[in-house]
């Protein structure tokens, strides 16, 4: 877009642009396409990737397709092709909601050129892009399908698909039918039939005699016959209300003298006030006719009415597209120019529906023009004409006929063909007779009566011919036969094709699936401790042929991706081909999931699910070892642990963990860790100012963990703070809060007294009570030296009321619980634990046993 | 005017109407990934590696003129991966149980996948048995009369196959999908229900929308 609009003068504007992507092939690269206006006046199309890859004028050689998958619907996508001269492009509109006003601004654009009389310069568009041909051979991407079923794995731009500038197309009707059209001549053949067009102006008359010595002249049946009248009536009521019992007459007569040696079915018939065409094919070709469209277009009086101007129908017939127009053209001698005129509205004007945008005349490959063109001859002396005629020189009349003129002048029909006349004029006769006009008019004799035709693989027959027996109009019929071809689907090589084109898209899409290789997918992690985190590190490689975004997924009751002791880093990505990401995984048991794995409800051992988008998925396991401590375990726990923790199997810690007995008899009152921990700091801390306050050496935490799960005899290791962290820590990393959650709620309301919360204290499971009663008895007497160690109450018990009364971990991820309810909440915490940190609870205290 | 025109139609002949969704599932090394290489690629893909994961391919088939677009999930073996994989049955329209005619184990475990297949989908799902490796004949650990026994004991489609030489193969995959057609046509299986398997495109579900490769599979392993 920024390159084009750089490239603007200030009198182009940019109309609309949309997002596509360019089927190339078997890939599709993403482009924009941008209709820019010059001027006012002259349209442009641009096709945009980084910079402009075609500048097409928007002209009459333009011609665009839309073909959207489900055209009633709002869903579905859609595709256009857009051809310039012979060669087509075809983009999916992305998204396809918003396609429909890009396609309206491109149709205004072709129908505003169809306006035009004279043809634009568009050398203003060269500035863009010097490519006006689609070719993209130019470009390096080859568009021959059937070579790239061949040679495929030649001609797929893999660098471009790597780079993400490309991707494989998708198995959308659009591009088989894309792909299946790009090699059409591999499963189709040609086949000449014959074509039959009859035009006969007939005065108003009704069919009184047999129109066999017209229709049934050759010796095979044709095989389309195509017939066009003109003045079929000229009553003032087939005029005003286009109504006529001549088009039943008419139609029964030619119905009844159509070739005898084939039947034949009515395809179409279409009447425009006295011009009438009917389509006829024989029954066996015309199970293979398609899409059959009319129109029609009045040119008469005002300019609009139907008793001049032109009738149409269009159909497919197998492959190729047919259209037949029937014409009653301006009459008198002197009106060549207005002549000129009609045949160029009636060519411009008539649409056939039911295609988008609708076809045009000229969007067919064999057109078959026939009428009462009413064209003379001029500048000759009308007895020298009838003397020619009548010596048999057609030719030095002709050279006097105005459609010839004007037709070399290139003032109208250009590009069709006339078959060389070798008979006499058509018009005009007495009725009834071989004799020119009688009349007081005494016209000159003229062939107005004609039949052209433009378009590939047609070959005039020699039967171009007028039928002097049928004499009751003052026109002679016409008849015209041509041998076409039309190309037709042979429909076992079709299979054949489009099984192979399935195949191949079926292969192009699973060869660019995302493909990944790992280094490893077994993870496993040696003796693990608690706070000491080990990472390892898992390569993704992208071996495949196109980018991978990768992503590790949650696996079905799972919360989260992986399991909480361990971190991936980084957890999604997105990698090239050929290149490669590190991912570290980092295990790292902590306060919040020692306790699981101390209890066995959670094992170091998980599978991790990398999905690769748009593709499969790999299983990375990882597993390790860990070795228990002290943290993590519950206090019923650690006051039955008479031996160091080191020395109990796992599955003996587990089954202590499981049991929670607070009720048996037990080694100690309060946990000889706590007792260790506490006692130091009861020697040593009292008078340490900031205690609690600040962090102790993760070092000296870690020799401390080692020192109370060995059971050591050595003095406590690491500074005042290190012990006072570890203690914390160590209240921290049990499955439950010292207070059980279920009395939380309790804990809150209650707050605000102290019997209620001495209550609450009293009730709490004896371990749990003990530990308690023991901490805030030492709190008491480590606020009775704030004077030294300048701690005071309220600081104290807000940092325990969160410890005693710790939140959940689901309540801690609640989005709900805000910054607010949260403050209130800790206030509460700290009223309730502060009443123990200022009142004798001495008789809460149990007798303690003494072991 | 008399007219009688046709007007132009047109919708899709050429690309899928259906989606389908096939597991496919078995103890390890009875051959899931190298039938699936086989059904996609028409190659034999020996020295394959254990599958750790999830592989996925595809392949446009055509069953009674409709094309039908298979998505087929070949999942893990191993014991371990059992609970990881189970989450991939859901949705799945075909499930392909396969076993390995040469080593019995692998035959004494179906009623386990059974088990998990008949917990884990639609009651409609259709589970056909294969019995690979039958390019092995010499090595024969399992009657194929016992293994037809067990099959109509359970209501399941069988064939022995070999993703070695092809045989069976390409049948196995396109006679699930006729009777999931057919279970659609009789009404059983309802395409617009997203457990059932199936997308049809004229619903204007995902599949019709947008870049198929974003829509079509899962992004996530539920």
């Amino acid at each position: 877009m920024n390159s084009v609009q750089k490239l603007l003068s200030s009198d182009e504007t940019i109309i609309s642009s949309h997002e596509v992507s360019l089927v190339q092939g078997w890939m599709r690269s993403s482009k924009h396409l941008i209709i820019l206006e010059k001027n006012r006046d002259l349209r442009g199309l641009l096709v945009v990737s980084e910079t402009v890859d075609y500048a097409l004028p928007i002209d009459s050689d333009f011609k665009f397709d839309v073909d959207s998958e489900s055209k009633s619907k709002n869903v579905g996508d859609v595709f256009i092709s857009i051809s310039y001269q012979k060669q087509k492009l075809l983009f999916e509109m992305l998204p396809p909601s918003k396609a429909n006003t890009f396609i309206n601004e491109l149709l205004r654009a072709m129908e505003y050129q169809s306006r035009r009389k004279t043809a634009g310069d568009y050398s203003w568009l060269k500035k863009y892009s010097k490519k006006t041909d689609l070719s993209l051979e130019n470009q390096g991407v080859v568009m021959d399908a059937s070579k790239l079923l061949l040679d495929y794995n030649e001609h797929i731009p893999r660098h471009s698909v790597a780079r993400g500038a490309m991707q494989p197309v998708a198995a959308r009707d659009s591009v088989i039918k894309y792909q299946m059209g790009m090699m059409e001549d591999q499963y189709t053949y040609t086949q000449g039939i014959q074509i039959f067009i009859g035009t006969w102006n007939v005065n108003g008359q009704s069919p009184s005699c047999s129109l066999s010595d017209w229709l049934s002249i050759t010796t095979d049946p044709p095989h389309v016959y195509a017939i066009g009248f003109q003045e079929l009536d000229l009553s003032k009521e087939a005029f005003l209300l286009n109504e006529t019992p001549k088009e039943g007459e008419w139609l029964r007569a030619v119905t009844k003298s159509l070739h005898p040696g084939a039947v034949y079915k009515e395809i179409c018939l279409v009447r425009l006030v006295g011009m009438m065409l009917i389509v006829f094919v024989e029954e066996n070709l015309a199970q293979r006719v398609d899409h059959v469209v009319c129109d029609t277009v009045g040119t008469g009086f005002m300019g609009k009415f139907g008793n001049k101007g032109g009738v149409a129908i269009r159909m497919d017939l197998e492959m190729t597209s047919l259209c037949f127009v029937n014409s009653h053209l301006a009459a008198h001698t002197e009106e060549y120019e207005r002549r000129n005129q009609d045949f160029h509205v009636i060519a411009s004007s008539i649409s056939f529906n039911g295609f988008l945008p609708p076809k045009s005349i000229k969007d067919h490959d064999q057109i078959y023009w026939l009428g009462d063109l009413n064209y003379r001859i001029t500048d000759l002396d009308l007895m020298r004409v009838k003397n020619l005629i009548n010596q048999g020189q057609y030719e030095t009349v002709l050279e006097h006929d105005q459609l010839k003129r004007q037709h070399d002048l290139g003032h109208v029909f250009s590009g069709y063909k006339e078959g060389p006349i070798h008979f006499r004029p058509t018009y005009k006769y007495d009725v009834g007779t071989d004799e020119w006009d009688s009349s007081e008019k005494a016209r000159a004799p003229a062939w107005c009566d004609r039949v052209l035709y433009r378009g590939e693989d047609i070959k005039q027959l020699v039967d171009y011919k007028s039928i002097p027996s049928l004499k009751i109009s003052d026109h002679k019929p016409v008849i015209a036969l041509f041998n076409s071809d039309i190309r037709i689907i042979d429909m076992n090589k079709y299979r054949k094709k489009l099984e192979e084109v399935m195949k191949r898209l079926d292969k192009v899409e699973n060869e660019f699936l995302p493909q990944v290789m790992v280094d490893m997918n077994d993870f496993n992690f040696d003796t693990l401790r608690f706070l000491e985190a080990q990472s390892k590190t898992l390569i993704i490689a992208n071996t495949g042929q196109v980018p991978v975004r990768f992503e590790f997924i949650k696996k079905c009751d799972d919360s989260n991706y992986c399991k909480d002791w361990l971190r991936i880093e980084p957890y999604t990505g997105f990698i090239d081909p050929g290149d490669k990401c590190d991912v570290k995984l980092v295990v790292y048991v902590d306060k919040r999931c020692a306790s699981k794995i101390n209890s066995g409800q959670d094992k170091i051992s998980d599978i991790l699910v990398l999905h690769l988008e748009g593709g499969k998925d790999l299983f990375i396991t990882v597993q390790g070892t860990y070795e228990r401590s002290v943290f993590g375990c519950s206090i019923e726990t650690l006051v039955h642990l008479n031996v160091p923790l080191r020395e109990i199997s796992p599955d003996k810690l587990k089954e202590l963990e499981r049991s929670r007995d607070s009720s048996s008899v037990s080694t100690y009152s309060v946990p000889k860790e706590i007792w260790f921990l506490v006692d130091h700091l009861y020697r040593n801390g009292l008078k340490q100012q900031n205690l609690f306050e600040h962090p102790g050496l993760p070092s000296e935490v870690l020799l401390i963990r080692n020192w109370l799960d060995t059971g050591s005899t050595d003095p406590i290791p690491g500074s005042v703070h290190s012990v006072a962290e570890s203690l914390l820590l160590l209240l921290e990393s049990t499955a439950e809060p010292l207070i059980p959650y279920n009395l939380h709620e309790a804990c809150l309301t209650a707050s605000t007294s102290y019997l209620q919360c001495k209550q609450i204290i009293s009730s709490l499971p004896l371990h749990s009570k003990n530990v308690y009663l023991y901490l805030c008895s030492f709190l008491q007497e480590l606020l009775s030296h704030s004077d030294e160690n300048g701690l005071d109450g309220k600081t104290i018990a807000t940092l325990f009321g969160q410890i005693f009364l710790r939140d959940s971990p689901r309540s801690r991820n609640d989005p709900s619980a805000r910054e607010r309810v949260n403050q209130t909440k800790a206030r509460k915490k700290a009223s309730f634990v502060y009443h123990f940190l200022v009142n004798d609870f001495s008789d809460l205290i149990s007798p303690v046993h003494v072991s | 005017m008399g007219i009688s025109c046709s007007q132009m139609s047109s919708s899709g002949q050429y690309s899928y109407s259906y989606i389908f969704k096939y597991i496919i599932i078995g103890d390890m090394g009875v051959g899931k990934s190298c039938l699936l290489h086989q059904f996609t690629e028409q190659k034999f893909m020996p020295d394959c590696p254990h599958t750790i994961g999830v592989e996925f391919g595809t392949r446009i088939i055509e069953v009674h003129g409709e094309k039908i677009k298979l998505q087929i999930w070949d999942t893990a073996g191993q014991e371990r991966f059992r609970a990881v994989t189970r989450s991939y049955y859901r949705g799945a329209a075909g499930a392909l149980m396969v076993y390995d005619i040469t080593r019995r184990s692998t035959y004494n475990h179906l009623s386990s996948w059974l088990t998990d297949t008949k917990n884990l989908t639609n009651p409609n799902t259709v589970i056909f048995l294969i019995g690979n490796k039958m390019d092995l004949e010499g090595s024969r650990d399992v009657r194929y009369d016992e293994a037809k026994k067990f099959a109509e004991e359970n209501d399941l489609i069988f064939v022995e196959a070999s993703a070695m030489t092809g045989e069976n193969v390409e049948q196995a995959f396109l006679e699930t999908a006729k009777k999931i057609y057919q279970n659609i046509k009789d009404g059983k299986l309802n395409a617009n229900m997203t457990e059932s398997g199936v997308q049809h495109k004229e619903r204007g579900g995902p599949a019709s929308l947008g870049d198929s490769s974003s829509s079509d599979k899962p992004n996530c392993s539920c």
